[in-house]
């Protein structure tokens, strides 16, 4: 009895304690229970599935004719030109070659530079080595000392008691033209040095250059040869005007001798005249 | 507590995601749709234009037979006319017929910068040495020597200037020679080394003109000197006639 009683009281102590968990151990079964399900085909493949099945053939189908192919195909047409511009257009052993030209053909251009700098001097007098020197400086600011060296060896413009003006004239512009010519010799020999200095330097350049850079140092190269031909122009027209006056001396010694014949006639024909009367 | 586990059970339970079979046909239509005309027919574009341009390069702008040929003419040429030029290049061209001026001669024709410094020695002896102080005026004396200097020093640019010429010759017959085999990518590195050539052949012919310049400004120069010295010797006498005159 006292048994029967305290297991009546034990179990309504249990289901006080257990109650709340009871209910809600249910309610989660009874909610799995309702959750919905994946949706099965209950005989053979669900007609949805039929159609998902077909769609994704289709695109597989697809992705391999119309996607894959044509990459195939561009992969092979890129490989082709890669295989041509490598052996064709570029190809590294004529790079490398053309290069090592570029080395081969320094070293020439040096000996030859360096020919140009053996002595070429042979005046033995002191006022002509001096003059000498001057002019083959290569030296821009030794310019003012040729026309000092000039005066030197060939002399100034006659006093204005020892000849008449038209011969002084004559004489200045004739040392003027003289001067400014050697004086270009002096400036040309500089910027040859200057030009050679800019064609080894861009020729170092070419050395480690690439098909691609190689048309900006033949460019480079291209506007110097462009300056050196203004230069050597320059230097055309220096040497027209040395001849030209020259020229213009011959021309004035027969202009002067007409005159002095025709003063030698007249006074002349003055001293008969006086003669006569 | 336990109620609210619940609620969140059930209120993150996935409800049940039901598409409708409609939709996933049009999805897949979309998708097919898309991946005919706009990939597949991106991509046959793309085909299209790097078959073109393949083409372009390999027959238009680079085709290998053309280079093949170029290649074949640059050696044509070479062999055509190089030797040729060499050889027009080599016909001797001395004339002196006297032991003196026959040396001086093949010494300026040498091409040999080497023999620079035995220039002087036959120039003397042909063209002679300057008088002795007692033979001649300061005046005369430095006309003399300047215009020797200057004469000697353009022979000897001439003579630098061949062997340059010579040196040059090698340069331009190395780019040919490179050209015969060269690429259309490797061209453009010698066109540069034969443009840095040119520009050096424009100093070695400043050189020369400078040369040139120093001979014919010396030219001009001694002309005006006679002048200055006539007009030097006419005053001389000019006052010793009048020290004669005025003697009584």
């Amino acid at each position: 009895m006292w048994n029967s009683k305290a297991l009546n009281q034990f179990a309504k102590r249990a289901w006080d304690v257990l109650k709340w968990k009871v209910v809600f151990v249910a309610s989660l079964a009874i909610v799995l229970v309702l959750a919905p399900m994946g949706a099965r085909g209950q005989f053979g493949l669900d007609p949805c599935c039929a159609m998902i099945s077909v769609g994704l053939n289709t695109i597989s189908g697809l992705l391999k004719n119309v996607v894959a192919k044509p990459l195939s195909s561009i992969q092979q047409i890129q490989q082709q030109a890669a295989n041509f511009q490598q052996q064709v257009v570029y190809p590294t052993g004529a790079i490398n070659s053309a290069r090592g030209l570029a080395g081969q053909m320094q070293g020439q251009l040096r000996q030859i530079n360096q020919l140009y700098r053996l002595p070429v001097n042979s005046a033995t007098l002191p006022g002509p080595q001096q003059f000498e020197q001057s002019l083959l400086s290569h030296n821009p600011q030794a310019m003012p000392q040729v026309s000092q060296n000039y005066a030197a060896v060939y002399g100034t413009v006659m006093a204005p008691a020892d000849a008449p003006q038209p011969i002084r004239d004559l004489v200045d512009m004739t040392d003027a033209e003289a001067q400014a010519a050697l004086k270009k010799a002096v400036q040309l020999d500089a910027l040859a040095d200057i030009e050679l200095a800019a064609a080894d330097q861009i020729n170092r350049q070419i050395q480690n250059a690439a098909p691609g850079s190689a048309p900006i140092l033949e460019a480079q190269a291209a506007a110097w040869v462009v300056r050196a031909n203004a230069y050597t122009q320059s230097a055309m027209a220096e040497l027209i005007r040395v001849r030209s006056i020259d020229l213009a001396n011959a021309g004035a010694q027969l202009k002067f001798s007409a005159s002095d014949t025709n003063t030698l006639r007249n006074n002349t024909g003055q001293a008969l005249g006086h003669g006569v009367q | 507590m336990l109620a609210l586990s619940l609620v969140a059970t059930v209120l993150l339970m996935p409800v049940a995601a039901r598409a409708d079979v409609a939709e996933i046909i049009l999805l897949l239509k979309t998708i097919t749709s898309t991946l005919q005309n706009g990939v597949g027919q991106v991509l046959s574009g793309i085909q299209s234009i790097q078959n073109t341009v393949r083409n372009f390069e390999q027959q238009i702008v680079w085709p290998v037979t053309l280079i093949n040929q170029t290649r074949a003419s640059v050696q044509e040429v070479r062999a055509q006319f190089t030797g040729l030029a060499g050889q027009i290049h080599g016909i001797p061209t001395s004339s002196a017929t006297l032991v003196n001026p026959s040396r001086l001669e093949a010494l300026l024709r040498s091409q040999q910068a080497g023999s620079v410094s035995q220039i002087s020695a036959s120039y003397a002896q042909v063209y002679q040495v300057l008088p002795q102080p007692n033979q001649a005026t300061a005046s005369q004396r430095n006309l003399m020597d300047v215009d020797d200097a200057l004469a000697l020093g353009a022979l000897k640019t001439a003579v630098v200037s061949d062997q340059a010429s010579e040196q040059m010759l090698s340069v331009a017959d190395g780019i040919e020679q490179q050209a015969a085999a060269a690429a259309p990518g490797s061209a453009s590195i010698l066109t540069a080394q034969a443009q840095t050539a040119n520009l050096q052949n424009q100093a070695m012919l400043q050189r020369m003109l400078a040369a040139e310049l120093r001979q014919e400004a010396a030219r001009l120069a001694h002309t005006n000197a006679l002048r200055k010295q006539s007009a030097e010797a006419t005053r001389e006498l000019r006052n010793h006639m009048q020290q004669i005159f005025s003697r009584p």
